[in-house]
């Protein structure tokens, strides 16, 4: 037959690591009545010493201040966490306490309005912001800068210059990687919707697993060592969770879409490594850190040693290039509370504010640390990477320090079938897409 | 510097401390610390920065910025104090916005008034000029006045001699009057009286002044009776204008009205020599060279009235509230703004003990109470407010501060009215019903209670400032317990900071009501057009602008107001108007609704129905009217009404004659509104469940046009509450605590409750005058009702159920019952089928999971295994676990974010305890469902 005929690729080796997500596991934290103060308080306790350190370079000959420590006049440095007051932002209170409205409330795409304003808070106190140095519709609330102005009669802060913590510091990249090898992102599976096509995912497992195309193409599936899924697996209709117990037939078709993803899981696990992180439509916790998929939602994937529950955020190591990722959720809060060009804007404005998710807690949900940020990255990742997007779209992005990051949007792979390898060598990357077409 | 009571726990940074401060003390840096920190030792670690940066000044600074904020407080009072008087203004015409006019009793002016001498009412006017400046103008040669009948047979030449009688019987009833003369004189003139039907155009009455406004009624009383006339006998008077409040008299006779600008010509005006009061300008005049102008024009403008709103906060003791005898004024916020500017000029805050600054913000710090108080009255004096306004300052702030001058015994304190060595006095008065209200005079000063107008003025749930402000300026307002208050001051600089931003919030809200509800405009001008100073409509009722306006119309008229005996039940009652029964029904067509063109103008228009055309009995058989030229009420004639067509209701819902619903249209295009009358949602004694019950079906039943959809939703609802699946914020049920437990006749359930929660804490416990939430919960049967109320925050603590049953029968279906009726949702029929379904469906999955309790542990893994019964299905139950967390996780967030919002504060934890709050319950029920459903989902994990 033709197969002896044909070249075996062995799949190419690397290390992997993912102790970096140890601070994304929620263990013995517990639900104890504590309040979000705590984690804007960390937030902002480690955030300024760094911008701390960075004023002196800065702005040598300004004093650095506190809200309480304004004088009227007299420039200084200012550090706090930013707070956006916006006059359209969704508020819980409005649906408790509003009479029903003839017409029905409108959900809009971005909450931005013309006039919104930030407010810099320290524990100290709040401050207004003015000028035009700092755009309102940029910044959203929890950002932690350092402010140059001055405090006018009117007690508002005029902005002249705004500092950003800036892209932290990076871990040397490895310049010794001679082979190309892959590590392949996808997101949006959606196992389980109307738009998910199963022959479109089951053409991407087995490309993975060699199985498809010649002998070149067999080569270049070879090469991949890795695969993330990032979040939004499946989906089906929360609400049938809610309220009574499931009838059987319900309780079976509900089940029906894990079924199948464990499947599909339980095929590339026997093959490569894999990672799959919870998005927001999995069976997983809403408030980030999200927690890993349980295990027993996966029983045929679950006994393999390559096949790994991870949380979202997810930090891992291949062969020493890190990466860091989510399953899209803070940037399209971002999305929704501030604006930018494209949506990798979004993306390089997390790193050089040093925080993954500066909305959370304020309009995404997360968990009420008490004594750390755990979104506070302290370590450029080389691969950044963010699920779940509308479509494809890539930058590299240098650093004032040297640091390279690939920037990725994975796009849903339900709706456009694409996922996304990127060469660990040079971190270039590329997609592979598959279509389907039935006459 | 200790952070010593403070309550809130900061979470220990687990990196080095700021290195840039410690550089600037010239400390060494220290080695970065690793892993956490004991978090006091933090805390200490950024406030001794602070000390030692003190501490390295030397004296001369010290002394220099002593001399500093000494200048601060003299720039300070520069900057409140009111715009300085220009030269010219001794010499111009004086024209001002009057807001307030009373009379004082004085020596009478020589000057102005020569050859007069003995005490004389002189007329107080204050007001403020376009430029800002307070006046004070006294008026004199006023006099009080009245009329009588002129009694058949007495001539001129009698005058004299009635006038002898009737001084003679004045120093009779009252020898302490200290005036040479009671009764000043006595004249004739033409006038008509308003009352009946008359044929002689005028007849003679006399006119009557006396000296003071205190003699009218000691004359009436003597003419009432009646007195000994040569010639004519004992003889009785009917009085007329007997009864008129000397300042109305006199706006009335001036054509002034209440609010309206006033000139005093040059020339025409004296300056005391020594004045009287704090007014920038103060001058005496006679009442005859006032010019009252009427507000057209210029001078419909309003003048920059200074307006301070202020807050107080007291340090009560646990499990009482503040009282003046025992607890201390801890802080007070006061806001001045103008009138007719949006922001306020003057912000501060007056603090016992420090308090950290706070932007845009005058914080001003004492070590002593009787510093504050006396700070606080030296502010009034210098800012010179024309109006006072606060939530329930008349009752609670004012006589507050002044009783606990008086139990501090600072004496001067009450001097900040405008008049001169005047106090401000507090009387006790019980006139509105059984409520106990306090009446404060400050001379001068307009007080105004955003809380009474509100509570005069609008129909709500609620009137805590925190719901009223919620209602008019959708904001909630962060509220204090107060016995969290005196944990917050007993704290240190920061945590008075954090009391001292609520109060100056407490301040801020009613100017921010003001402006809202345009209250100083309409007040103005309600007192403009009834003519009645600006105090009576909040302090008075509706009679005293009817008498107003009438008076003005008599004058004009020459007509004269008998000064009506009446004793409200001698004029017996009258029958209501005809009701027609109600054809009840939904109705799905159109229903045009025509209402009487001013149905009583019209009424009297059409049968000449005035006070002057009325006939007495007596009259018609004297004159010998035939009937067809009287009319006799009620006529049950046809009128000669004339009807309008007003709106129309599509579709409409008519329960019965005083209870309907139905979209409202006055245009084809779009309906209105729905119109609602008499289904009540906005009663407090209902829970939220059955407002938003009734709100949403009608919303359905009526917008919607989706009857079948509104009894589902009743299903659902009803369902949901007998499954305990209903919030139970949405139950709580709020009643007034107006005595104490033992006081209550008949037990009431917040009685009860109240007295239980004393039991279990006295600092948290209802006091009287609080509102008292309280759900009905499950007991034992046969518990009355009133055993069976509960804290809400209890109920969620210690997960108590609730009573559907109660709530059903005892809320849903009085309310409810009738809109549904009408159109075949036999609530009652099936509720009790799905009741009982559902209460067997929930009893038997109880006893289920109690029987198995050891083996099935709740669908959840105890150890790592499930029972056996639920083997193979993890990923099912887990799904729904998981689910459930998320939900609750997603609440959690939005919840406790959304009362950061409201506190202003991200870096505080959240403190609010408001009651009114709609998501308060939620948010404690949200922190406690998330602890287990965490160790819930925790069990998953092996």
């Amino acid at each position: 037959m033709e197969i002896d005929s044909e070249k075996i690729h062995e799949r190419k080796q690397s290390d992997y690591n993912n102790l970096q997500d140890e601070r994304f596991e929620i263990q013995k934290e517990m639900y104890r009545g504590q309040q979000y103060s705590q984690i804007y308080f960390a937030r902002l306790h480690l955030m300024r010493t760094l911008l701390y350190s960075l004023a002196p370079t800065w702005k040598p000959h300004l004093p650095v201040c506190k809200v309480l420590g304004l004088e009227e006049g007299k420039e200084c440095i200012l550090v706090g966490t930013l707070f956006k007051h916006m006059k359209l932002k969704p508020c819980v209170l409005d649906e408790y306490s509003k009479e029903r409205s003839v017409t029905p409330l409108v959900k809009p795409h971005n909450f931005m309005h013309p006039d919104d304003n930030l407010i810099l808070e320290d524990e100290s106190g709040r401050v207004k912001l003015g000028g035009s140095a700092l755009s309102p519709a940029i910044y959203v609330t929890g950002v932690v800068v350092a402010l140059h102005g001055k405090e006018t009669s009117a007690g508002e802060f005029v902005v002249e210059d705004v500092l950003e913590a800036g892209l932290p510091p990076q871990i040397e990249r490895p310049l010794n990687l001679q082979e190309d090898k892959y590590v392949v992102l996808l997101s949006g599976l959606c196992i389980g919707s109307s738009s998910s096509n199963p022959l479109q995912f089951q053409l991407l497992v087995d490309h993975i697993n060699g199985y498809l195309g010649d002998e070149k193409v067999h080569a270049l599936a070879a090469q991949i060592v890795h695969v993330v899924i990032a979040g939004n697996s499946v989906e089906f209709p929360r609400k049938l969770f809610n309220g009574q117990n499931l009838a059987s037939k319900d309780q079976s078709t509900l089940y029906e879409p894990i079924k199948e993803l464990d499947i599909m899981l339980n095929q590339i696990a026997a093959g490569v490594s894999i990672d799959i992180m919870p998005g927001l439509n999995d069976p997983a916790n809403f408030a980030l850190p999200q927690q890993p998929l349980n295990r027993c939602l996966f029983p045929g994937s679950a006994p393999y040693n390559t096949f790994r529950s991870c949380t979202n955020p997810h930090s891992f190591d291949v062969d020493n290039i890190r990466f860091l990722g989510t399953s899209g959720q803070n940037i399209d809060d971002l999305d929704k509370y501030s604006e930018a060009e494209s949506k990798l804007d979004f993306v390089e404005r997390t790193l050089r504010w040093r925080h993954l998710a500066p909305t959370a807690p304020n309009t995404l949900g997360c968990y009420p640390f008490t004594d750390r940020d755990p979104f506070l990255i302290e370590t450029c990742p080389h691969v950044y990477f963010v699920g779940n997007q509308d479509k494809y779209d890539t930058r590299l992005l240098k650093g004032s320090e040297g640091q390279l990051v690939r920037l990725i949007c994975v796009p849903k792979f339900c709706e456009t079938g694409t996922a996304v390898a990127v060469n660990l060598r040079n971190l270039e990357c590329h997609t592979l897409s598959f279509s389907t077409q039935m006459n | 510097m200790k952070r010593g009571g403070n309550p809130k726990k900061r979470p220990p940074p687990s990196h080095t401390p700021p290195a840039g401060k410690h550089r600037a003390t010239g400390n060494p840096t220290p080695s970065p610390v690793i892993g956490t920190l004991e978090d006091e030792f933090v805390d200490e670690d950024v406030f001794m920065d602070e000390s030692l940066v003190l501490g390295e000044e030397d004296e001369e600074s010290l002394i220099l910025r002593d001399m500093e904020e000494r200048e601060a407080v003299s720039t300070r009072s520069s900057t409140w104090a009111r715009p300085p008087l220009s030269p010219a203004y001794l010499s111009n015409s004086e024209i001002y916005q009057q807001l307030e006019i009373d009379y004082v009793l004085k020596e009478s002016n020589k000057e102005l008034l020569p050859g007069s001498s003995g005490q004389a009412a002189v007329i107080r006017i204050f007001g403020v000029t376009r430029e800002g400046h307070s006046v004070c103008c006294f008026v004199h040669g006023f006099e009080p006045y009245f009329y009588i009948p002129c009694p058949p047979g007495m001539g001129p030449d009698d005058i004299s001699h009635f006038h002898q009688i009737l001084e003679g019987k004045m120093k009779e009833s009252n020898k302490n009057f200290s005036v040479p003369k009671c009764v000043r004189h006595i004249e004739m003139v033409q006038k008509r009286s308003i009352m009946y039907y008359q044929q002689q155009k005028s007849q003679t009455f006399l006119k009557i002044t006396v000296a003071l406004p205190t003699m009218v009624a000691t004359c009436r009383g003597i003419l009432d009776k009646g007195i000994q006339l040569h010639g004519l006998g004992m003889k009785s008077f009917q009085t007329y204008e007997s009864n008129i409040v000397f300042a109305l008299r006199f706006m009335v006779d001036r054509d002034i009205v209440g609010g309206n600008w006033i000139e005093v010509p040059a020339g025409k005006y004296k300056k005391n020599a020594r004045t009287f009061t704090y007014c920038q300008l103060e001058f005496n005049c006679l009442y005859s060279d006032l010019i009252s102008h009427a507000a057209e024009g210029e001078y419909s403008k309003m003048a920059p009235f200074r307006v301070l709103s202020f807050d107080i906060e007291c340090a009560g003791r646990k499990g009482h509230f503040p009282e003046a005898k025992h607890d201390p004024v801890i802080q007070i916020a006061n806001l001045v703004t103008l009138q007719g500017e949006d922001q306020p000029f003057v912000r501060n805050v007056m603090t016992l003990k420090s308090c950290a600054p706070i932007v845009g913000v005058d914080v001003m710090s004492f070590e002593a109470e009787r510093e504050v108080l006396l700070a606080w009255r030296d502010f009034i004096r210098d800012v010179d407010p024309d109006i006072i306004i606060g939530y329930n300052i008349c009752k609670f702030d004012l006589p507050y501060l002044i009783e606990r001058a008086a139990t501090l015994g600072i004496e001067d304190f009450p001097l900040f009215g405008r008049v001169k060595n005047s106090r401000v006095q507090v009387k006790d008065s019980r006139q509105q019903g059984t409520r106990e209200s306090k009446e404060t005079t400050i001379e001068g000063r307009f007080q105004f209670d955003l809380f009474q107008a509100i509570l005069r003025d609008y129909k709500l749930s609620s009137y805590s400032l925190n719901s009223v402000s919620a209602h008019f300026l959708s904001e909630q307002k962060e509220d204090v317990h107060h016995s969290i208050i005196t944990d917050l001051q007993n704290g240190n600089a920061e945590t008075r900071r954090r009391l001292a931003v609520y109060c100056l919030k407490d301040a801020y809200l009613p100017q921010r009501l003001l402006d809202k509800l345009m209250y100083i405009y309409n007040y103005v001008e309600m007192a403009r057009v009834t003519g009645v100073p600006i105090s009576f409509l909040l302090a008075r009722g509706q009679s005293i602008k009817v008498l107003s306006q009438l008076l003005r119309k008599a004058k004009q008229k020459n007509l004269v107001l008998p000064n009506a005996k009446q004793s409200g039940s001698e004029q017996g009652s009258y029958e209501g108007a005809t009701v027609l029964e109600a054809r009840t029904g939904f109705y799905e067509k159109p229903i045009a609704t025509l209402d009487f063109a001013s149905l009583y103008p019209s009424i009297m228009m059409a049968y000449n129905l005035c006070y002057c055309t009325l006939v007495t009995p007596e009259d018609v058989r004297k004159l010998n009217l035939p009937p067809e030229q009287i009319h006799k009420t009620p006529s049950g004639e046809t009128f000669p009404i004339k009807l309008e067509f007003e709106k129309v209701y599509f579709p409409y819902l008519l329960i019965n004659k005083k209870r309907y619903a139905g979209l409202l249209w006055t245009n084809p295009q779009k309906f209105d509104k729905m119109d609602t009358k008499g289904i009540e949602t906005v009663r407090r004694d209902n829970c939220l469940l059955v407002k938003n019950l009734v709100t949403e079906s009608l919303h359905k039943i009526l917008i919607d046009r989706d009857v079948p959809g509104a009894a589902e939703y009743v299903k659902n609802t009803i369902s949901d509450l007998l499954m305990n699946r209903i919030d139970l914020s949405l139950l709580v049920i709020t009643k007034g605590l107006t005595k104490t437990g033992d006081d209550y006749e008949v037990k009431s359930a917040h009685g009860e409750l109240a007295e239980r929660m004393r039991k279990r804490d006295p600092a948290t416990a209802p006091n009287v005058g609080d509102r008292v939430p309280y759900v009905i919960i499950k007991a034992a049967k046969g518990a009355k009702a009133y055993e069976r109320s509960e804290d809400p925050i209890y109920v969620l603590e210690n997960n108590i159920p609730i009573d559907p049953n109660y709530y059903l029968e005892n809320q849903i279906s009085k309310q409810g019952t009738s809109p549904w009726k009408s159109h075949e949702v036999n609530i009652n029929s099936y509720s009790f089928k799905q009741r009982h379904y559902e209460i067997c469906q929930e009893t038997t999955e109880l006893c289920w999971l109690q029987s198995f309790d050891q083996v099935h542990h709740g669908h959840l893994p105890l150890n790592g295994t499930l029972c056996s019964r639920c083997k193979g299905r993890e990923a099912e139950l887990y799904c729904k676990n998981v689910s459930q967390v998320s939900d609750l996780e997603e609440l959690f967030g939005r919840l406790w974010t959304q009362c950061q919002e409201c506190q202003g504060s991200l870096h505080q934890d959240v403190l609010c305890t408001s009651r009114d709050c709609p998501i308060f319950y939620r948010r404690m029920k949200a922190q406690k469902d998330m602890a287990v459903a965490k160790q819930q989902l925790d069990r998953w994990s092996f």
